[in-house]
C-alpha cells in the first residue's frame, strides 16, 4: 500500500463551509437540490454537530431553522401524506396551512427533518406523531419495502431505512409490518454476502448500511444467520483499500467511510480494520476552502462533508463527537432522544 | 403532440410571464417564510417557470400548455418528483401518445443517467404501455457510458424480470465481462440470469465454474470473479471444499506461488468448512493447522490492512476445532 501524504484537518474551515450553506444563498448550480433543501440543511447541521460546533449557531438562528422545518410539516390524514416536505417548492401564500395537491410528506425528508429538529434542541413537541406513523403504513409495499412518497417515488432499501429511523425516533413501530420488512432485507442479500437495494440487485454499501441499520434499530440484528453475518462482515471488510469503496472494484469514495464503516460498527466488526490510510484518504478529499468531496480534487458538497466527518469520527479522529451510526446523529443527540422518549411515556 | 416543440432546442428561452398564451394565469410566488434556510440562488428562468407551475398545480389544469410547462420545469430540475407526477397525470388525462413520451424520457435519461426520478418515469410509462421492447437498448446506451450505473441495471433487471426478456442476456453479460472482467455489476447480472432461467443444476454449475475459473485465470486479483465462484459453490451440495475442480485449481495456483488474498481466503474457508462438516478429515489438505497458517500469512504479509480480522479468524477456527474435538470425543465414548 502506497503511503498517502499527511494533510491537516481544517476544523474551522469545515465549520465555515457548512455554516455558509446554511445561512447564505446556495449557488444556482445546485438547483437540482431544490426539492431536498431540508436534506441539505440536515447535512450541514449534522456535520456541525459532529464537529461539536452547533453551539456557535445563535439561539435566534436555531429557532428560525426549527420554525422553517416545522413549516414543512404536513398534517393530512385524509390522503395519508403526513410528514415533512423536503422544501417550500410548492408552498404559496395562497395555499398556506391548507392541504392542497402534492403537498405531501416524503419519507426521506421526514427522517432528516426529525433529526434536524433534535440536533437543534427541539423536543419534537409539535410533531404530528400519530399522523406520520399512520401515513408511513401507506408507504410499505407488499414485498416489505417502502416507497418514498404516496405517489411518484420508487421503492428500495433507502426508504426501508428512513421508515425505520422515523419509527425509532417517534418510538412507535406500528407503522411498519416489521416481519415483511425483515423478509425484504433478507431477500436482498446477494450471493457475495453484501446487501443490495432490493432482491437480486448488486450489493452496495449504501443499501447494506440501510439494511443493517434497519435491523439494528428494530432490534432484529439476530435475524441474520451466523453464515449471513460472517459473509456480510467479510464483504464489508473487503471494501477497505486506500479508503472505503461502495462495491467491489469501484474506487474509494469519502461517503463510504461512513456507510461501510458504520455498517461494520453496527455489526460489531469495526475493530478489525485499523488502517492509517483511511483517515488520510478522507483528508485528501478535504477542500482547501472547507468541506469534503467524493474523490480527491473534486467539488465538495454538504453530503460528503457530513459523511466524511462522521467517517472520521468512527476512526476516533481529532476529538470529533461520537456518532450513533444507526440513526445518523451524534451519541449526544441520541441520548437526548431517549430522554424525550421517557417523557412521552 | 403539441408540446413537441422541444424546449431544449429553443435558442432563446421566453419567460412564461412574457408568453401571450399564459397571460390569463396569475403566477404564484414561492412562500419561503421570513427567514429561509439553505436558500438556493434561483435563476430568473427557474423562478418564472415554477411560479407558473405552482399556479397550474393549484388550478389542477390538465392541458397541452401545462404539459409543455412540465417539460421546461423538468429540464430545470429533473429531480423534482412532483413535476414528473403531475406530468403523468396530464398525459393520462389528455390521453397522449405514450410512445412519444417514451422517446422524450429516453433522451432525458441519456443526459441524466443517474437520476432516480427520470428512470421512475420511464418505468411507469413502460408499465402503462406494456411495451418493454426498447428497454434493453436504452439501458445498453446508458451502460455504454458507465457499465456500473446502478439505476440502469436496476431498470434493466426490472424489465427483464417483468416481461421475461432473458433471451440473449447472458451473451450481453459475457460481452461486458470481455470488456472488463472486473465489472462487478455484470457478474451480478450473470447470477441473476442463471438463477432465473436454468437455475444452478449440476450441469449448469459445472459450466459456470469452468467459465469463472477461466476468468480468474485471466486476472487473479479480481474480487468479483472470486465472489461469483463462492456464490456458485453455495449451490454445490457437497459444499465449497469438495469440488475437485475448484480445489485443484486453487492448489495449482497456490503451488505456483500465488498469494492473492482472494485465493488464500477461499482456502481458509475450505478448511473452516471441513471442520464443521466432518470434524476434520485426517487425510484432507484442509486442516485447522493450514487455516491458521494461511490466516497468519494474510495478517502479516498478504492482507495486512485486515490483519486483525485474520488473527480473529485464526482464533475462531481454532476454538471451533477444539469444540468439535470435545464433541467428537464425547460422542465416541458414548
Amino acid at each position: 500500500m502506497c503511503a498517502l501524504p499527511v494533510v491537516d484537518f481544517e476544523r474551522e474551515l469545515h465549520r465555515k463551509y457548512l455554516s455558509r450553506f446554511l445561512n447564505h444563498r446556495i449557488p444556482s448550480y445546485l438547483l437540482s437540490m431544490d426539492t431536498n433543501r431540508s436534506v441539505l440543511a440536515y447535512f450541514c447541521i449534522a456535520g456541525l454537530d459532529v464537529l461539536g460546533e452547533t453551539e456557535k449557531i445563535s439561539g435566534e438562528r436555531k429557532q428560525q431553522i426549527v420554525d422553517w422545518i416545522y413549516r414543512l410539516q404536513i398534517d393530512n390524514q385524509k390522503d395519508l401524506v403526513s410528514g415533512f416536505q423536503g422544501s417550500t417548492t410548492l408552498n404559496t401564500k395562497e395555499n398556506k396551512d391548507q392541504n392542497t395537491p402534492y403537498k405531501w410528506g416524503h419519507i426521506a425528508t421526514t427522517f432528516s427533518s426529525l433529526l434536524t429538529l433534535l440536533i437543534l434542541g427541539d423536543d419534537l413537541g409539535k410533531v404530528n406523531r400519530k399522523g406520520i406513523i399512520q401515513s408511513l403504513r401507506a408507504l410499505q409495499l407488499e414485498d416489505g419495502s417502502f416507497k418514498g412518497a404516496i405517489e411518484g417515488a420508487e421503492n428500495d432499501m433507502r426508504f426501508v431505512f428512513c421508515a425505520s429511523t422515523i419509527s425509532y425516533i417517534l418510538n412507535d413501530w406500528t407503522g411498519i409490518d416489521v416481519e415483511k420488512m425483515i423478509d425484504f432485507i433478507l431477500k436482498s442479500i446477494s450471493y457475495d454476502g453484501g446487501i443490495a437495494q432490493g432482491p437480486e440487485l448488486e450489493s452496495h454499501c449504501g443499501s447494506t448500511f440501510c439494511a443493517v441499520a434497519s435491523l439494528a434499530l428494530s432490534n432484529n440484528l439476530h435475524r441474520l444467520s451466523n453464515n449471513q453475518y460472517k459473509n456480510l462482515r467479510r464483504w464489508l471488510l473487503f471494501r477497505l483499500e486506500t479508503g472505503f469503496n461502495g462495491r467491489p472494484n469501484k474506487p474509494s469514495d469519502t461517503c463510504y467511510s461512513f456507510w461501510t464503516g458504520g455498517a461494520l460498527k453496527i455489526l460489531n466488526a469495526y475493530q478489525f480494520i485499523e488502517s492509517d490510510n483511511n483517515p488520510k484518504f478522507v483528508l485528501m478529499t478535504q477542500d482547501r476552502y472547507g468541506g469534503f468531496s467524493k474523490w480527491v480534487n473534486s467539488v465538495p458538497d454538504p453530503m460528503h462533508t457530513y459523511f466524511g466527518l462522521a467517517g472520521l469520527s468512527l476512526m476516533k479522529y481529532e476529538n470529533l463527537e461520537q456518532v450513533h451510526c444507526e440513526l445518523n446523529c451524534t451519541k449526544r443527540v441520541h441520548e437526548r432522544l431517549k430522554t424525550i422518549h421517557a417523557n412521552w411515556k | 403532440m403539441s408540446d413537441s416543440s422541444s424546449d431544449e432546442c429553443d435558442t432563446q428561452h421566453v419567460l412564461f410571464k412574457n408568453r401571450p398564451e399564459w397571460s390569463d394565469v396569475t403566477p404564484l410566488k414561492q412562500d419561503d417564510g421570513d427567514e429561509p434556510v439553505v436558500l438556493i440562488d434561483y435563476t430568473e428562468e427557474f423562478e418564472d417557470c415554477f411560479d407558473y407551475f405552482r399556479a397550474i398545480v393549484q388550478k389542477k389544469e390538465y392541458s397541452d400548455r401545462a404539459l409543455q410547462l412540465t417539460k421546461t420545469a423538468a429540464s430545470l430540475n429533473p429531480a423534482n418528483y412532483t413535476v414528473w407526477q403531475y406530468r403523468r397525470e396530464i398525459l393520462k388525462s389528455l390521453g397522449k401518445d405514450l410512445h412519444e413520451e417514451l422517446d422524450y424520457i429516453g433522451k432525458v435519461i441519456l443526459k441524466q443517467t443517474k437520476n432516480y426520478q427520470v428512470w421512475h418515469h420511464r418505468r411507469i410509462i413502460v408499465e402503462w404501455l406494456q411495451d418493454p421492447s426498447k428497454e434493453k437498448y436504452l439501458t445498453e446506451e446508458a451502460l455504454a457510458k458507465d457499465p456500473k450505473n446502478y439505476h440502469a441495471w436496476q431498470h434493466r433487471q426490472w424489465a427483464i424480470k417483468t416481461f421475461n426478456l432473458y433471451d440473449e442476456e447472458l451473451a450481453y453479460v459475457d460481452q461486458l465481462l470481455k470488456e472488463d472482467v472486473k465489472n462487478n455489476s455484470a457478474w451480478n447480472q450473470r447470477y441473476f440470469v442463471v438463477n432465473n432461467t436454468t437455475g444452478f443444476t449440476e450441469q449448469i454449475l459445472n459450466n459456470e465454474i469452468d467459465y469463472t475459473l477461466g476468468k480468474i485465470k485471466l486476472l487473479i486479483e479480481n474480487e468479483s470473479s472470486w465472489n461469483y465462484l463462492r456464490g456458485l459453490l453455495v449451490h454445490d451440495k457437497k459444499g465449497i471444499s469438495h469440488n475437485k475442480k475448484v480445489a485443484d485449481f486453487c492448489e495449482t495456483l497456490y503451488n505456483e506461488g500465488n498469494r492473492s488474498p482472494f485465493l488464500l481466503a477461499v482456502i481458509v474457508d475450505m478448511c473452516s468448512e471441513q471442520l464443521t462438516y466432518d470434524g476434520g478429515d485426517g487425510d484432507s489438505i484442509y486442516t485447522v493447522m493450514r487455516a491458521k497458517e494461511l490466516c497468519n500469512d494474510l495478517a502479516t504479509q498478504y492482507d495486512t490492512i485486515r490483519a486483525k480480522y485474520w488473527v480473529h479468524m485464526a482464533e475462531t477456527i481454532e476454538k471451533q476445532a477444539k469444540e468439535q474435538d470435545i464433541q467428537d470425543t464425547s460422542s465416541s465414548t458414548k
